[in-house]
């Protein structure tokens, strides 16, 4: 009886004793691997960090409206080193993977396959929500300065409404893009869009409706000046 | 290179009949058939009793009016019996003609441009067709320097409102003056005097799809001539009265394109105006002389309202072209009372030449950030309607002056935020 236990724990041993000498590579490949990764993404920031700024993409940021959308995301430092952070994020994510892979499992192998393969999807995804970024950042200022030159008391609503909107078109397309949840995605982005409308075509016509008809008279019949006003500017 | 300025068959046809004429007065217009059969006849009449032996032509160059303008041009008759001359008359002709490129008077200017190269004309002139102040003296006045004293380039000098012309007489005047070093006091005040070379020198320009196609055509015929160097003198043409405004004009859109074109002529010259100092007067022909201006009503609690919400709305606009004690010290008027509201010169001198940098390093688009200077523009002319609001005109020629040494004075501030930045 205990000669077979003995037995028994021996062969457990020693094919575990195997399989460890046949992983063992494996694993420290993983491990060099991620250590690597580490200092790769460590030099990919700290090069970044000094770079960019030094080739002006902070100010580059500013004109683009980049640094307002992160201040207003609570990212207080520098364009230039937040960008340099996601560099050195996205190579250490590459690594994590090949590290992954190094494992040579079958379940490693194919999680890493679906991701490499998932990953232009993602990238694609990324730009989309920066080109929304960029482009909602441009609108909202243009519409703030067309408001408030018209006198319009809520310049600053319709501009962050413009800018909300639009960013909402541009994080849906990133998501249908990564087909995360496209029928609860579209069914949401209609209903929502259409309640917007429609509260605001109530607001408009109920609570505004002598407002809605000065300007739609102002529509068909030709304007004349005010009598208060007659300045020539040129 | 620019491409050719396209003509319709029948005026090519009209030109090659004429040949060549030693004078043309051009006229730009859109939807002016109210006023414009008084601006050609005031053209004609100006040349039969000042210019009775010289070849002329009238050019109107039109933007599609709907409003019958080519018919009343094409009707409007002159009779030499009004102005008794006792010279035999040559004929004027008469030249109808639609205008290419970008909607705007610069394009239909470009359209006269050529007319008058194609015509070989010694001597033009440029007059709008809203005026209601025009006499035939003021062709005289526009002509004469060029075809008698060799002058390139004559610019308008009017009596106007004291309220009048508002973004001349705080920035493009003042602006132009401490820049280039010339007195010119309406760089853009719509009719010049110009000799052919001049005009063959614009046409060669490569800025016809800018604003300068548009608006901005006033300033830049201005600044070219002033800058590179050719013969202006001023003429004194009395007062001018416009055809009441378009209700429908939009100040931001107008102002931008102004402005923007003030601030790439600045980037245009920027070899020649860092080295001017002070101001020197340009020679003025005519008579300058009093006369009754009609009222010009102004709004200066709207004004101050859109100032006093931009001062909360567009600061995070403002700061990409002004410093912090600057906007410190515009929150400090926009807080003020509306009776004794000022904004001051040095203010606003400082800050004119800030977004002129601004727009140099092109911190953000164009449009944006002339257009977040549009309510800084109607502060500052509302604190200039209620300080000046019993001064006579003499007072408030002063007070234009002293803006206009302000400017001259914080020349360096300029000069060093261009060169070296924030």
């Amino acid at each position: 009886m205990w000669q077979f236990l003995g037995d028994v724990i021996q062969k457990t041993l020693a094919g575990f004793g195997e399989r460890l000498v046949a992983f063992g590579p494996n694993l420290l490949a993983m491990a060099a691997i991620l250590l690597g990764g580490v200092l790769a993404a460590g030099a990919v920031r700290l090069v970044f960090r000094f770079l960019l700024p030094r080739l002006g993409f902070d100010r580059f940021a500013q004109r683009l409206g980049l640094t307002l959308v992160l201040q207003k995301g609570g990212i207080t430092q520098p364009a230039s080193q937040a960008a340099a952070t996601l560099l050195a994020w996205g190579v250490l994510a590459v690594f994590v993977l090949l590290a992954i892979g190094a494992l040579n499992l079958e379940f490693a192998m194919d999680l890493v396959s679906r991701a490499f393969s998932y990953l232009p999807q993602v990238l694609i995804a990324m730009a989309l929500l920066a080109l929304g970024a960029l482009v909602s950042a441009f609108v909202r200022r243009s519409v703030l300065v067309a408001a408030v030159n018209a006198g319009l008391p809520s310049a600053r609503l319709l501009a962050g409404g413009a800018q909300t909107a639009l960013m909402i078109l541009f994080t849906a397309m990133a998501l249908e893009h990564l087909g995360v949840g496209r029928q609860i995605l579209l069914v949401s982005f209609t209903i929502l869009f259409g309640g917007v409308v429609l509260a605001l075509s109530l607001a408009f016509g109920l609570g505004g409706r002598h407002l809605a008809r000065e300007f739609l008279e102002r529509l068909v019949r030709p304007a004349s000046a005010p009598e208060d006003d007659n300045l020539r500017h040129l | 290179m620019n491409a050719p300025v396209r003509l319709p068959a029948a005026v090519e046809g009209r030109l090659a009949a004429l040949g060549e004429v030693d004078i043309l007065v051009g006229i730009p217009s859109f939807n002016n058939a109210r006023t414009i059969g008084h601006v050609v006849r005031a053209a004609a009449a100006g040349l039969a009793k000042h210019f009775p032996g010289a070849r002329a032509a009238i050019v109107n160059s039109d933007g599609g009016s709907r409003d019958g303008t080519a018919e009343v041009v094409a009707g409007a008759e002159f009779s030499p019996a009004t102005i008794l001359v006792a010279h035999p008359l040559s004929p004027v002709h008469k030249i109808v003609t639609p205008y290419d490129g970008i909607p705007g008077k610069g394009s239909a200017l470009r359209s006269i441009f050529a007319i008058a190269e194609r015509l070989k004309a010694r001597a033009c002139a440029v007059v709008d067709s809203d005026l209601r102040s025009i006499t035939p003296e003021w062709i005289e006045l526009l002509v004469g320097p060029v075809l008698h004293q060799e002058f390139d380039f004559v610019a308008p000098m009017y009596l106007r409102h004291k309220y009048d012309g508002t973004i001349t007489n705080s920035i493009v005047y003042p602006l132009t003056r401490a820049l280039y070093g010339r007195e010119v006091r309406q760089p853009i005040g719509g009719d010049f005097g110009f000799s052919g070379r001049i005009a063959s020198h614009y046409l060669k320009q490569p800025v016809w799809e800018s604003n300068v196609a548009r608006f901005g055509i006033d300033i830049w015929m201005t600044t070219t001539a002033v800058a590179g160097g050719f013969r202006v003198c001023q003429s004194f043409l009395g007062a001018k009265i416009h055809d009441a405004k378009d209700p429908g004009a939009d100040l931001a859109g107008m102002f931008v394109q102004v402005v923007s074109s003030v601030f790439d002529l600045m980037n245009t010259y920027r070899e020649r105006w860092p080295q001017v100092q002070g101001a020197e007067s340009v020679p003025l022909f005519g008579f300058p002389h009093g006369v009754g201006l009609e009222p010009v009503p102004v709004n200066t609690e709207r004004m101050l309202g859109v100032f006093r919400q931009a001062a909360r709305d567009l600061r995070e606009i403002w700061q990409r072209a002004l410093d912090e004690p600057t906007l410190a010290e515009l929150d400090a008027i926009a807080a003020g009372p509306a009776a004794g509201f000022r904004f001051p010169d040095r203010l606003w001198v400082r800050l004119v030449y800030d977004f002129a940098t601004a727009y140099h390093r092109r911190v953000m688009a164009a449009d944006q950030l002339l257009g977040s200077m549009v309510p800084l523009y109607l502060g500052r002319t509302a604190s200039f309607v209620l300080q000046t609001a019993d001064s006579g005109p003499d007072e408030v020629e002063v007070a234009i002056r002293n803006l206009a040494d302000e400017f001259v004075a914080q020349k360096p501030h300029l000069l060093q935020r261009w060169s070296q930045g924030r």
